[in-house]
């Protein structure tokens, strides 16, 4: 395989994930906006940091409104991590990729691509935002299940398998780390106490991990069960250390390197070993631990991008 | 507004489908039936299902405008071109007589240059010639095959004749549209398909592949083969990732490529180098090899012509191919044909002026207003004249540019081109078509696409059927009567369905 395409297809995983989570993240703020009360909402600003694009966003809008934070997630082209670009980038790697992809993989995302580009604007109507948004999840399934399904386990495969797990463990690190650090800031004997538990549910459903929580933690549901579970659980595919494991599991199909295993290992062990409870009683504990996580993952992808991508 | 053929105009040029108004051509019967059959609402749909599938399969074609490349959807009638398949054989032993002349030429030109001194080939066109390589003098390619793909421009004027306008052998496209096409039609039109017997054209790549397969320097069993494309800008690269798809081969762009120390082509893989055996490209002489053509070039590979000249990898087509594709060496094929085959060609020429003739030159200068002129060296029907339609100041203009660079230009009379029905707005009017064949040089005999891609005028009146110049496509069908015993029967049904 190329490495240009190898490191197409890498990116292919990752942008079709991050469209996915950054639909449902929306789905979820807006529904947890409507049980928190009125006077203690944090509105639509914390989604912002999760995408980690404060910056980006403060060039191009006054404030963070919730008109306007959707449509930068959304729909605005100088965003490089909305929907709209994600799928942008996805399609353009797809028409260079179109030899390697099945056939019916280009038909379903081009699809979508004109979809969002042409229906785009239901997001900024809350009645119609909620089935726009459904829509966008459901046929990034859909694309990943045609993927798992139809395309055959030659490397190319595990490029972009490598690509969704990196961008997962991405994202579920960067809502934890948003969402608690709100959170804490919050305290627990402030008037937000009685929301807590809506608050970690709401956390749970971005990840769509709400029910399968429920499968494995019988309690009911706190900050320091819901943390285990997103970061450690080995069973729940959107879980750090899942998606961890996942990237493991490919490497035997790949030309082998050293760098990249030891990566890995590194960064899987910093989660698995994590004293969740520990880290919750300090103010910066999380905080360290999440920024560990993520220069973990960006030095898999540095190993990754010189054993393999460089041309 | 569903079809009436009655009120079809076709009588000011030869039609491919219709004798005359109301009246089929053979092959065509059950086709015109059956869109005569088909109500407005059911033609609409069928109109709104091509466009979709269009849309969904992501058929395009690039156009550079105003600084930028926009992706267009391919412009695409519904109603096919049909022909019959005893004229269709005739015709493909003609293209295959023709290739095979050139391929004969292209090596003489570059070895013994036999035709320029036994005098049938004048040695002042080859000296002035912007396509010869010298590079590629004394080379002799696998098979001594330059022209490995060859698309053909086949017009038809007002008596019925098949003409062959030009033939490209530099790096032809619009294959993957006569399939893409092909598909369109199957989803649209299925119940055609099952009354019709429509010769399949899926082929191609097939054939394809087994040609690059026998080129390759290594006889190992499978050998690496590539595509090298320009890139995601090309106007033609959707076609290049079709056909490296179809071929299950790596569709590869100059940087992925490199040449080692040992002259030999490698792509860098994940694993590291791979030797590559047999590149099909897609991009022009000049940008293939920076140490030896264009310095600036970042499309081709630094040292590919020396791995080719060495042997150690094979090209198609051949750097110095397009030396036999000049508008102005084109009139001189029929000669070829008959200097290296000894035979007569079997598909003429559309006869030609030559401007560096003295003679020949005074009458395109006085008839200006008749011909067309084109250059020697363009494609996609940039920098031509059409007489008939240019004004005086356009036609003055090209008189100076003809007495500047006389070598540079040939003139034709304007042919009479056939038309086919084409749906507009409001029914279906004749359109201009011309037809474009796609013709393999294989080791041991050529190989013809079954058809070809038909490009139709999509603008009234016009000439034109380059895509670039708002041209269409139709789906070109080679129609074998014998295989329907109750095609007689039909015929009948059908006159009496539309008269």
């Amino acid at each position: 395989m190329l490495s240009r395409v190898a490191d197409n297809l890498y990116w292919f995983g990752r942008y079709l994930q991050r469209a996915e989570n950054t639909a449902r993240l929306i789905m979820v703020n807006a529904s947890l906006l409507l049980d928190l009360p009125k006077h203690a909402t944090f509105g639509w600003g914390p989604l912002i940091e999760i995408v980690g694009a404060k910056e980006t966003y403060a060039k191009l809008y006054p404030d963070a409104t919730e008109a306007n934070v959707v449509r930068f997630l959304v729909l605005d082209q100088n965003n490089p991590g909305s929907i709209f670009s994600s799928l942008h980038f996805a399609r353009e790697i797809l028409r260079t990729s179109r030899d390697i992809m099945p056939r019916e993989i280009w038909e379903k995302l081009n699809d979508l691509y004109l979809f969002v580009q042409e229906k785009g604007d239901r997001v900024t109507s809350r009645a119609r935002r909620q089935d726009f948004l459904t829509e966008v999840i459901e046929s990034a399934l859909l694309i990943y299940g045609m993927i798992v399904s139809n395309m055959s386990r030659e490397v190319g495969f595990h490029f972009l398998r490598i690509g969704t797990n990196i961008e997962q463990a991405d994202m579920t690190t960067r809502i934890i780390e948003v969402r608690s650090t709100t959170m804490i800031r919050a305290g627990s004997g402030d008037q937000l106490a009685p929301f807590l538990n809506i608050w970690w549910m709401s956390v749970l459903r971005s990840l769509t991990a709400y029910q399968m929580y429920r499968r494995h933690v019988r309690i009911r549901v706190s900050g320091p069960s819901v943390l285990r579970f997103l970061l450690q659980n080995r069973q729940f595919p959107r879980s750090v250390v899942f998606c961890l494991n996942t990237i493991a599991s490919t490497l035997p199909n790949l030309p082998p390197n050293r760098k990249i295993e030891r990566s890995i290992e590194r960064t899987r062990a910093l989660v698995q070993d994590a004293d969740v409870e520990g880290l919750l009683a300090t103010d910066a504990g999380l905080h360290r631990l999440i920024d560990e996580i993520q220069i973990g993952l960006g030095d898999l992808h540095d190993a990754m991008r010189a054993a393999w991508f460089k041309l | 507004m569903a079809i009436d053929w009655q009120r079809y105009r076709c009588e000011k040029f030869y039609d491919e489908l219709f004798e005359a108004p109301g009246k089929a051509r053979q092959a065509a019967c059950r086709l015109a039936e059956y869109l005569d059959d088909l109500t407005d609402a059911e033609l609409a749909d069928r109109r709104v299902a091509a466009d979709l599938a269009i849309k969904t399969q992501g058929i395009t074609f690039t156009v550079y405008s105003e600084g930028k490349n926009v992706d267009r959807a391919w412009p695409f009638d519904l109603i096919p071109r049909v022909i019959p398949r005893a004229e269709w054989e005739r015709t493909e032993r003609g293209l295959k007589q023709r290739v095979t002349a050139l391929n004969h030429f292209i090596q003489d030109i570059y070895g013994a240059q036999k035709i320029v001194k036994d005098r049938v080939f004048p040695a002042e066109l080859l000296a002035e010639s912007v396509n010869f390589r010298k590079q590629c003098v004394g080379v002799t390619p696998p098979h001594g095959v330059w022209a490995h793909i060859c698309g053909s421009d086949l017009v038809r004027d007002g008596d019925g004749t098949l003409y062959v306008l030009e033939d490209n052998l530099r790096v032809p496209s619009g294959v993957s549209y006569m399939m893409e096409n092909r598909a369109v039609t199957k989803r649209v039109f299925p119940e055609l398909f099952e009354t019709t017997t429509i010769l399949p054209v899926d082929d191609y790549p097939a054939q394809l592949l087994e040609m690059l397969i026998e080129m390759s320097p290594r006889k190992v069993e499978s050998p690496t083969i590539v595509l090298l494309t320009p890139g995601i800008y090309n106007s033609a690269y959707f076609e290049h990732s079709y056909l490296a798809q179809q071929m299950g081969i790596e569709l590869v762009e100059g940087s992925d490529l490199t040449v080692g120390d040992d002259d030999c082509v490698y792509m860098r893989t994940i694993y590291g180098p791979q030797r590559v055996d047999v590149i099909y490209r897609r991009i022009d002489d000049l940008f293939l090899d920076p140490e030896v053509f264009n310095p600036d070039s970042v499309l081709g590979c630094k040292g590919l012509l020396r791995a080719w000249i060495k042997g150690k990898v094979a090209l198609a087509n051949a750097p110095g191919a397009g030396v036999a594709d000049d508008k102005v060496v084109y009139s001189f094929v029929p000669q070829m044909i008959k200097y290296y085959l000894g035979e007569d060609a079997i598909l003429p020429n559309v006869p030609s002026f030559l401007c560096m003739d003295d003679k020949q030159r005074r009458h395109v200068l006085t008839h200006l207003d008749q011909l067309v002129v084109k250059p020697a060296n363009e494609s996609g029907g940039y920098g031509m004249l059409i007489g008939p339609r240019a004004s005086e100041k356009e036609r003055e203009k090209f008189k100076e540019l003809i007495k500047a660079n006389p070598r540079n230009y040939m003139a034709q009379p304007t042919l009479a081109l056939s038309t086919g029905p084409t749906l507009v707005d409001g029914g279906v009017e004749p359109r201009h078509l011309d037809l474009r064949p796609f013709i393999l040089s294989r080791k041991d005999a050529p190989y013809v696409t079954m058809g070809g891609l038909t490009r139709v005028a999509l603008v009234k009146g016009s000439l034109v059927v380059n895509s670039s110049q708002g041209g269409g496509s139709k789906d070109t069908w080679i129609v074998d009567l014998d295989a329907e015993p109750e095609a007689t029967q039909s015929q009948s049904q059908s006159q009496k369905a539309v008269a």
